[in-house]
């Protein structure tokens, strides 16, 4: 009797255990991700500074909150655009006469992969407020857009502008981070977009006409061979060629070494390119900004 | 002789038996949020708590492997090829849809419509299931069904 009453105890127990284990997350290896830094700044016209728009309009201020709280939802931690911005207010390595070209500086210094860029406009009307929202993300190193979505908050009587600019992303944000994240499955399917620029320096010797290599062929075709060997997936394109000048504006490199599964980043592709150009007796300088290459043939 | 025939006959019944019977689960976009959502669906079954399941499954169905249109979730959480994606992850959807895991995304289940005659012994009723969203993905995510967002 004793005996029988221990096994049901031990059967229940089991069904119990087995469900529990059942109920909970599998115990799987999370895949690992290179996450893109992502930075979200406030759009601004001709003529309009980027460093006092955000201190003058909290409505954009508010719309930017919300873009980045929509980002946290999805785990994801955005480059503070304001704490850059403090930054970049007091290093005097940023030209203060070129506002237009401030943001470029801006997101170039802060690393960004990608920046996402919101546009606030208020429609005031006697039937109603409301708010209209432009999100554009765009990939810094090629500008190629990873996504475009327009919020609306719909009309309502409130003077609340912050409270339609908060609707207005929400009524757009999940849709504007879906689209994105199916640009970034093609990114990890068909490798991460860089620019490559080719160019001389002032006492070279050397243009992309000339003769280079064993095999007598011109300096701009041996770089077109190898970036079509070397690019993920064969996956490049030109954008010009002159007699001083190559510029490859959209060159694919995988996320991760394919032979080791380290990262792989723009820093490799250039050791890969050094090498290359070693190899055809070139000595070359080269600097790396982000997600684009500057390659300077001595 | 005979016994051929009882083969045949026992063949040619299974095969009907097989093959696959559509429904249009009439799913359609009610309202939603960054963490939630609820659609309208309509449910089958031989009886009333059958026909509700269904209907809620349908809705869990649609979001991994259609998207819903009007929406903010129109593509697809896993992908539009369903076949591939439940071969791939067979043990995962077996315990999310067949074990019935997903009633733990359900947050409400609201039937809005009397249960009534279908076709044969199938009965249908219109549901309002309301899904949590936010916690879907993350499960999908957890167990490597979906990448996270990023590269």
């Amino acid at each position: 009797m004793k005996k029988s009453i221990f096994l049901i105890t031990l059967m229940i127990a089991s069904t119990l255990i087995s469900a529990q284990e059942t109920s909970t997350v599998s115990g799987k290896k999370l895949l690992q991700t290179v996450q893109p830094k992502i930075m979200v700044i406030p759009y601004v016209k001709e003529g309009e500074d980027l460093r006092t728009i955000l201190e003058d309009d909290v409505n954009k201020r508010i719309a930017i909150t919300k873009i980045k709280e929509a980002f946290d939802n999805r785990g994801f931690t955005t480059v503070d655009f304001a704490a850059r911005l403090k930054a970049a207010n007091a290093n005097a390595a940023f030209s203060m006469e070129n506002k237009s070209d401030f943001k470029a500086q801006i997101i170039q210094s802060s690393g960004a992969d990608v920046y996402v860029e919101a546009e606030v406009n208020v429609l005031l009307s006697q039937s109603g407020n409301q708010v209209k929202m432009i999100l554009t993300a765009y990939e810094c190193s090629t500008g190629n857009s990873l996504s475009n979505k327009v919020g609306e908050s719909g009309k309502f009587y409130t003077d609340d502008i912050g409270k339609l600019a908060s609707k207005a992303v929400e009524s757009c944000a999940e849709d504007f981070l879906n689209t994105m994240q199916n640009k970034f499955t093609d990114i990890v399917n068909n490798g991460k977009s860089i620019a490559i620029y080719f160019g001389f320096d002032e006492s070279s010797e050397y243009l992309m006409s000339s003769e280079v290599g064993n095999q007598g062929l011109l300096l701009s075709d041996e770089l077109e061979l190898w970036m079509e060997a070397h690019a993920y997936k064969n996956n490049y394109h030109i954008q010009g060629t002159t007699e001083k000048q190559m510029i490859f504006d959209d060159v694919r490199i995988p996320l991760k070494d394919e032979n080791t599964g380290n990262n792989y980043n723009p820093n490799k592709f250039a050791l890969e390119i050094f090498k290359f150009m070693k190899s055809l007796g070139l000595n070359i300088g080269r600097d790396i900004k982000g997600n684009t290459i500057y390659i300077t043939i001595k | 002789m005979k016994k051929n025939w009882i083969i045949i006959l026992f063949l040619s019944v299974s095969v009907l038996g097989c093959k696959p019977t559509y429904y249009t689960h009439q799913v359609n976009y009610l309202e939603g949020t960054a963490q939630t959502i609820s659609l309208r669906c309509v449910g089958y079954g031989i009886d009333r708590f059958m026909a509700i399941n269904d209907a809620e499954q349908s809705a869990v169905k649609e979001l991994l492997f259609r998207g819903v249109p009007l929406s903010q979730q129109k593509d697809a959480l896993v992908s539009t090829n369903e076949s591939e994606s439940l071969r791939k992850n067979n043990s995962y959807f077996n315990e999310l849809l067949s074990k019935g895991r997903y009633k733990t995304f359900i947050i409400s289940s609201t039937p809005v419509s009397d249960i009534s005659h279908y076709k044969g012994s199938l009965k249908q009723i219109t549901v309002d299931v309301k899904i949590n969203l936010y916690g879907l993905r993350k499960d999908l995510e957890q167990n490597n069904i979906i990448r996270p967002f990023g590269y």
